[in-house]
């Protein structure tokens, strides 16, 4: 095997997939990554048998063959040269051999017949659907926010991709608060498919500003998300996701339209005075203009902090203060509507014009 | 073909490197098997690449190995709605099992929403031996008089030997002969959670109302007050309301009140003042009676023999036993053998004992010594000092009750001359247990030791 490439390109694939290769203790073979050279095309794969990374890498010149070695060690390694350099690699039996005009190492490889292979999506039988990359990135940091990493209830630890009146959307909730926003308007497939959170998170760390566009193929049991020269393959959560749409307060009647900058600022003086982080506050409105935030703790003090808005109706709610900020700054536009009931029921939180994004949070007991 | 499966795997795992192994073969099983065509469950994708591409033949290898035709393998994703394990059995008469369940689901809703009673538990059904007699007549005569010789009845015993089904009876009785009586069965964490909201609501008022009306309140599980002072306070006051009235109350727990810890000394005091009842390990005997009753109840067939058996090899307690009868029962109805045949075939082992390890006389004696910070040498010396001396009749009396040794050889293994000393050191510990609470704790905490 013998490959000439640029270090800034190779440096930048290798830091892309060797972040997977953590491997477990059980199998050393998975902290490596394999190197695949076969008629010019170059790929890096490493997975951990949850998912698996493959880069492309673009190559001037090259010769086939198949290694696997340390990922971490050859990263490394491969970053800390100079940059502008072009990097020759060739493998000799299980041994690779790095080389630039000054540097040259071997490093010890193992041959690449025990490393895993790699499940493939069948083509013909998935679902596909393309996205604007940054559409992709914004929505998926929305509802990441909501999602649970109690190991202990798997359905909730992933992002729900599902499909109702021909419309995608992508859902999470860690049981206390719910985020929904909708992806697609218009589709003609359906999935419901339970992605693993810590599989977005790969992909979202893995976009870097080449890729436009992001494709997403679901299978029964899995899912590829192909992005620039990347793919990333995970196998999908084994659970159902709760029946989420029955959450969504409908009947909401006290409703108020306030300035998200200026409620983050009051939530957080608020929650200075709440018990800890993630302590609880008191949302009130009175008729016919103020909304309030209030706080109290016993061993601080107390905060009131008043914003002008219109309201209908009176009313106040006790909410987790961490979670009305996760959802503040998951929204984005200047004003939003904060809705919610008189009687038990969450607390409704959108953008005052884009309603394609929806956080709802559950009260806590007062 | 879950053996064979197992059989093959031991195969397979000679051939490949553990980590192999442990990363593709653990957790796979076999799906079915119509006619050679093999199918295999495995967790995820990966894995059926990895397996498809990589150890079909060695599967197959293994497999003919164990004589199982191979036409084609595949493999399959194990997914959580599926069952993991396809047990054949059951199938056979499933009709029968639905029945069954139904039947259970049937008879299961007896509570009586208001008293939190279960019209199942009565006295008619308990089954009175020499472990609990004491208790029962006790018992009767709350029913015949409540709220004056046996106020408050206080009832102790281990997990599982009927404590909640003869203060439910009690219940269950008094209401038959008044249905007017305002009877309150709770077990102790409720009446927390009861008065903690009604705190919370404040209405504390009510709630101290709703139990000053009762006629008898019964609090089952009285051992899981620990720490709750407030609410203790509560209780504490509701009950010396009720006695002033004459009123019934009765409270069970795992162990006496002063064994408690953190219940404070007026409570625990008072709740023993008309004596402490406790159920005990039913005696061979006393277990036939119950399995008997209960066959009986049910009207299941079952030799006399079996009933032996399984009084004879579960040890623990009644709530164990009655739960390998049952089992035994379904297990007879699906195979179309009788109870004694499946015992006697060998498909059933029943074997609940807390006494699971055999020790030795030597590991006893060690273990007592080490519990009372003392050398062998000392404790099987000559000394006469009381708390060494009691630690030597301990002895005796451990290996006495644990490993059935004469006399003569627990004289040998503790360093006394004759065999009467050991009698009367065996003599002198029965005695002091019925009346040593703390001795008869240090028992069970060396027996742990023991048999931990």
């Amino acid at each position: 095997m013998k490959i000439k490439v640029a270090q800034e390109k190779l440096s930048h694939a290798l830091n892309n997939v060797s972040r997977v290769a953590v491997g477990k203790a059980t199998l050393p073979i998975l902290n490596n990554v394999l190197i695949r050279v076969d008629k010019k095309k170059v790929s890096l794969i490493t997975t951990n048998l949850d998912l698996a990374v493959v880069d492309y890498l673009p190559v001037s010149s090259s010769e086939d063959g198949v290694i696997t070695v340390p990922a971490k060690l050859l990263a490394e390694f491969i970053s800390n040269l100079p940059k502008g350099e072009t990097i020759e690699i060739s493998t000799k039996d299980t041994k690779l051999t790095v080389s630039t005009k000054k540097y040259s190492s071997t490093i010890n490889g193992t041959i690449a017949d025990d490393f895993p292979e790699i499940p493939e999506l069948n083509e013909k039988n998935a679902v596909i659907y393309k996205l604007n990359i940054d559409d992709f990135k914004s929505s998926m940091a929305k509802v990441l926010v909501a999602s649970s990493n109690d190991l202990s209830r798997p359905a909730l630890t992933g992002v729900y991709f599902n499909t109702y009146d021909s419309k995608l959307a992508i859902s999470a909730t860690d049981g206390y608060r719910l985020a929904e926003k909708l992806l697609i308007n218009k589709v003609e497939s359906e999935v419901k498919a339970i992605v693993p959170s810590s599989s977005i998170q790969e992909v979202l760390r893995s976009i870097n500003d080449d890729a436009e566009e992001i494709e997403i193929a679901f299978n029964e049991d899995l899912v590829r998300f192909r992005f620039g020269e990347i793919e990333i393959i995970s196998k999908l959560i084994d659970a159902s996701f709760p029946d989420y749409q029955k959450l969504i307060p409908k009947n909401n009647n006290i409703n108020a339209v306030i300035n998200r900058e200026e409620l983050i600022r009051i939530t957080k003086l608020a929650a200075l005075f709440s018990k800890s982080i993630g302590g609880s506050i008191v949302c009130e409105t009175i008729k016919p203009d103020s909304f309030l935030v209030k706080s109290i703790a016993n061993e601080f003090g107390e905060n009131d902090s008043r914003l002008d808005t219109t309201v209908n109706i009176s009313g106040k709610i006790n909410l987790n203060s961490r979670f009305v900020l996760d959802a503040l700054n998951a929204l984005d536009e200047d004003e939003i509507t904060f809705n919610f009931s008189d009687h038990i029921a969450p607390v409704l939180l959108q953008n005052k014009k884009d309603k394609t994004y929806t956080h709802i949070i559950m009260p806590l007991n007062s | 073909m879950y053996d064979v499966w197992k059989n093959a795997l031991e195969f397979i795992e000679q051939q490949i490197s553990p980590a192999n192994y442990s990363t593709w073969f653990e957790d796979t099983s076999i799906l079915s098997s119509e006619n050679g065509d093999i199918v295999i469950g495995v967790k995820n994708s990966f894995h059926v690449k990895q397996l498809r591409s990589r150890y079909v033949d060695l599967i197959t290898k293994a497999l003919e190995n164990h004589n199982i035709k191979v036409n084609s393998i595949d493999f399959e994703i194990k997914t959580s709605h599926k069952p993991k394990i396809r047990s054949r059995e059951i199938t056979i008469s499933s009709e029968l099992l639905k029945n069954r369940i139904k039947n259970i689901k049937k008879t299961k809703d007896h509570t009586h929403h208001q008293t939190g009673l279960n019209s199942k538990y009565t006295l008619e059904n308990f089954v009175i031996g020499s472990n609990n007699d004491l208790a029962v007549s006790a018992a009767k005569s709350i029913i015949d008089a409540p709220g004056t010789r046996f106020n408050p009845f206080f009832l102790y015993g281990g997990p599982g030997l009927g404590k909640t089904h003869l203060v439910q009876a009690i219940g269950n009785a008094l209401l038959n002969k008044n249905p007017d009586l305002k009877i309150l069965y709770t077990p102790i964490s409720d009446f927390y959670s009861d008065f903690i909201d009604s705190v919370k609501l404040g209405k504390g008022k009510d709630f101290n109302l709703k139990f000053r009306k009762l006629d008898c309140l019964i609090i089952d599980d009285f051992q899981f007050i620990v720490g709750k002072e407030k609410s203790q306070e509560e209780f504490f006051n509701i009950f010396n309301d009720l006695y002033q009235l004459n009123k019934q109350i009765i409270i069970t727990s795992d162990r006496l009140p002063s064994q408690i810890k953190s219940v404070d000394e007026r409570l625990a005091s008072r709740l023993t003042w008309a004596g402490a009842f406790d159920l005990q390990l039913p005696k061979f005997e006393d277990k036939c009676a119950i399995l008997r009753a209960k066959a009986e109840a049910i009207s299941a067939e079952i030799e006399p023999e079996a009933i032996e058996y399984i009084a004879e090899n579960v040890n623990t307690n009644i709530r164990d036993l009655e739960g390998e009868f049952s089992t035994i029962l379904l297990m007879s109805e699906v195979r179309g053998l009788t109870p004694l045949e499946l015992i006697n075939n060998g498909s059933i082992s029943v074997n609940k004992t807390s006494r699971l390890k055999k020790v030795t006389p030597k590991q006893i004696v060690e273990k007592v010594a080490k519990y009372y910070n003392l050398t062998i040498k000392e404790m099987c010396g000559k000394s006469r000092v009381t708390h060494i001396k009691t630690a030597r009749q301990i002895t005796m009396f451990l290996l006495s009750k644990e490993l059935s040794l004469s006399t003569n050889k627990i004289a040998a293994e503790v360093g006394v001359k004759d065999h009467t000393t050991v009698m009367h050191g065996i003599k002198k510990i029965e005695n002091d247990l019925k009346l040593n609470f703390t001795l008869r704790d240090q028992i069970e905490e060396i027996k742990e030791k023991i048999y931990g």
